[in-house]
């Protein structure tokens, strides 16, 4: 009796064990995803610069930070503490978030974009970006966390985007791409604290995680 | 294409507890925030300074006076304010200041723009902070466009080439569009498809008629000016030029060691037109950069090359040219070259070596003698090389010679 007990509990165990695994396998994808992306943007970035032309490509440069709803990210940076103990759902809905409006943002870059080669790289960059919400839908899917679709693309906006000058656009062309790079990175990190909160889920079931 | 984007608005009842919970947690994160990713960033009002004009465009050579107003909120003094051009301090001689907020800037004889994207004039509180900015675009209107050329790859689509006129650089983004419309019917379209590989070059791909001629021509535009080029008028089939012949094949004429033939088929694209292709074949030298082009081929699809040097290896390619397509009277555009196939002319008789000559002979037997006598050695002083015979040295030289055949062969069939 108890040794069928025991196999039971086995099979349960070995299928929770392939369907972590298989989230495993989707957040190392996602992660690697995300390197490459944060790997694509240097160069994107470095040539878009140098098209916005100095003081923007200057090294130590930065713009006081627009606010509009362009760049309305929650912000990458937050504290270490409250980073850590993020919930999976949470930390994954935020990257959600994030990147629906940044996606947004850099498309309407790409589209006011002068010079024909860096609209087509930066679309190329879009179409990436695209994979990887796609990605972040599908691991929220696959833990069972509500995910907020494709609302944000299709919901109307709060008001009609005001007419900005060609200056604006510069700094907020500066500042999403900047957006972009701190969000890259965190979530590089985000992903390698999922990937090592699902294997300490699964080598003790019920354990806190640290 | 519209990309006009819609950003994340209260999300839908189904949501709305997840989002509120999620909503506070982003507020109560952004406001208890240490930046650990990021140097500190200063949130700004959306109006620190105003700076007018905005965007100005203007001719090379001119003169502009800029002003900047500081809002009084701030307290900052127009006289400690600065500006800066593309990154560079300009001198306070160029400043004037008309009030208390406000501050104005002239600069003279302005060179081109720096960048497409407009030299970025900057107004600088004290500090250094960024208060305001404008972009300036300095330039010179489009020359007319000239050179006009196009073509049609089997008479399904058009391409078409310019160049810009004049120096070609306007020092601000400049737009061309191609526009044609068929001779005796009024309708103008434009073409969508630019710069497919080039610059100054576009594509349309579909909905051509033949039989009747167009008018094509471009016009070029920026916020200094326009220019439009000559109109040119060509009939589709006047310009048809197709894809490269082929199964391009070069292969050995028997023993003939100065001979290659070579051998085609007719661009299949172009196989339901009535027409009489013209090829061209070119050769040369595996390590030479001349090349031999032989234009009489007519329009057979086969041809022998003669006069070439025994035992050395060529690389052949053929083109096609579409003359007199449906009838048309002018000569057809050339295609592209083909592939490069390479084949080897046989080695000339006499530099063969063969076991035939008395001479070699001699040299053969004196070796063979030697040869036993070492392998009698090598037996009796090495151990595990019992084997070792002249008869081992006689079946190594007859696999030499088929080596060598076989890579002959590998030559011959004319692989690319």
């Amino acid at each position: 009796m108890l040794l069928l007990a025991a196999m039971v509990g086995c099979v349960q165990v070995e299928d929770r064990a392939v369907t972590l695994s298989n989230e495993r396998n989707s957040i190392e994808r996602t992660y690697e995803l995300t390197k490459y992306l944060d790997h694509q943007l240097k160069e994107i970035k470095d040539t878009y610069l140098l098209y916005l032309g100095p003081p923007f490509s200057d090294p130590d440069f930065s713009p006081p930070r627009p606010n509009i709803s362009s760049l309305a990210v929650p912000s990458a940076a937050t504290r270490v503490d409250l980073w850590r103990g993020l919930e999976n759902g949470a930390r994954l809905a935020q990257n959600q978030r994030a990147y629906s409006v940044l996606l947004c943002a850099v498309r309407e870059l790409a589209r006011s974009t002068l010079c024909p080669y860096l609209q087509s790289s930066l679309l190329h960059f879009c179409s990436g970006l695209s994979g990887l919400l796609g990605s972040i839908s599908g691991l929220m899917n696959a833990l069972g966390v509500a995910t907020d679709g494709h609302a944000p693309l299709t919901t109307p906006a709060l008001s009609p985007r005001p007419a900005l000058n060609d200056f604006t656009r510069k700094v907020e062309g500066f500042w999403v791409l900047r957006e972009l790079q701190s969000w890259l990175w965190r979530s590089a990190k985000d992903f390698t604290r999922l990937k090592k909160r699902l294997r300490t889920f699964h080598n003790g079931a019920g354990h806190k995680p640290v | 294409m519209d990309y006009s984007c819609v950003f994340p608005q209260q999300l839908d009842k189904n949501n709305s507890r997840n989002t509120s919970d999620a909503v506070k947690m982003a507020l109560s994160i952004s406001t208890l925030s240490l930046l650990i990713l990021l140097p500190h960033a200063l949130t700004s009002t959306s109006h620190l300074a105003v700076i007018s004009p905005q965007d100005p465009a203007l001719p090379i050579g001119s003169s502009l006076t800029v002003l900047c107003a500081v809002s009084a909120e701030l307290g900052l003094a127009a006289s400690s304010l600065y500006w800066t051009l593309n990154g560079r301090r300009l001198a306070r001689s160029t400043y004037t200041v008309l009030s208390p907020t406000e501050l104005s800037v002239t600069l003279h004889r302005l060179n081109g723009s720096q960048q497409q994207s407009g030299d970025n004039l900057v107004c600088h509180s004290d500090n250094g902070d960024v208060l305001a900015g404008s972009c300036i675009y300095v330039g010179m209107p489009p020359e007319k466009p000239d050179n006009l050329s196009c073509w049609s790859r089997n008479t399904k689509d058009l391409s078409c080439r310019w160049s810009p006129g004049g120096q070609g650089e306007t020092y601000i983004s400049t737009k061309y569009i191609l526009k044609y419309k068929l001779r005796w019917y009024g309708k103008e379209k434009e073409c969508q498809d630019y710069n497919v590989g080039q610059p100054y070059t576009c594509y349309i791909p579909r909905d051509l008629a033949i039989f009747t001629p167009y008018e094509i021509w471009v016009e070029a535009s920026n916020q200094l000016g326009s220019a439009t080029s000559d109109v040119i008028i060509l009939d589709i089939l006047d310009v048809v030029t197709t894809d490269p012949p082929p199964d391009v094949h070069v292969t050995r004429l028997g023993e003939l060691d100065d001979q290659l033939s070579v051998r085609w088929a007719s661009p299949p694209a172009l196989k339901d037109f009535l027409f009489q292709a013209k090829y061209q074949i070119r050769y040369r030298l595996e390590d030479s950069a001349e090349w031999k082009v032989v234009d009489d081929v007519g329009n057979q699809t086969s041809c022998r090359l003669a006069g070439l040097k025994p035992g050395t290896v060529y690389f052949v390619q053929v083109r096609c040219n579409p003359v007199g397509i449906y009838g048309s009277k002018k000569t057809g555009i050339w295609s592209d070259w083909s592939h490069p196939t390479a084949a080897s002319t046989p080695n000339s008789k006499r530099l063969q070596t063969g076991s035939c000559d008395p001479k070699s002979e001699e040299h053969n037997s004196t070796l063979r003698q030697e040869l036993k006598q070492f392998f009698g050695w090598v037996r009796k002083h090495t151990y595990g090389c019992t084997n070792v015979s002249i008869k081992l040295y006689d079946q190594w030289r007859v696999w030499l010679q088929k080596a060598h055949k076989t890579r002959n062969l590998v030559l011959q069939s004319g692989k690319s």
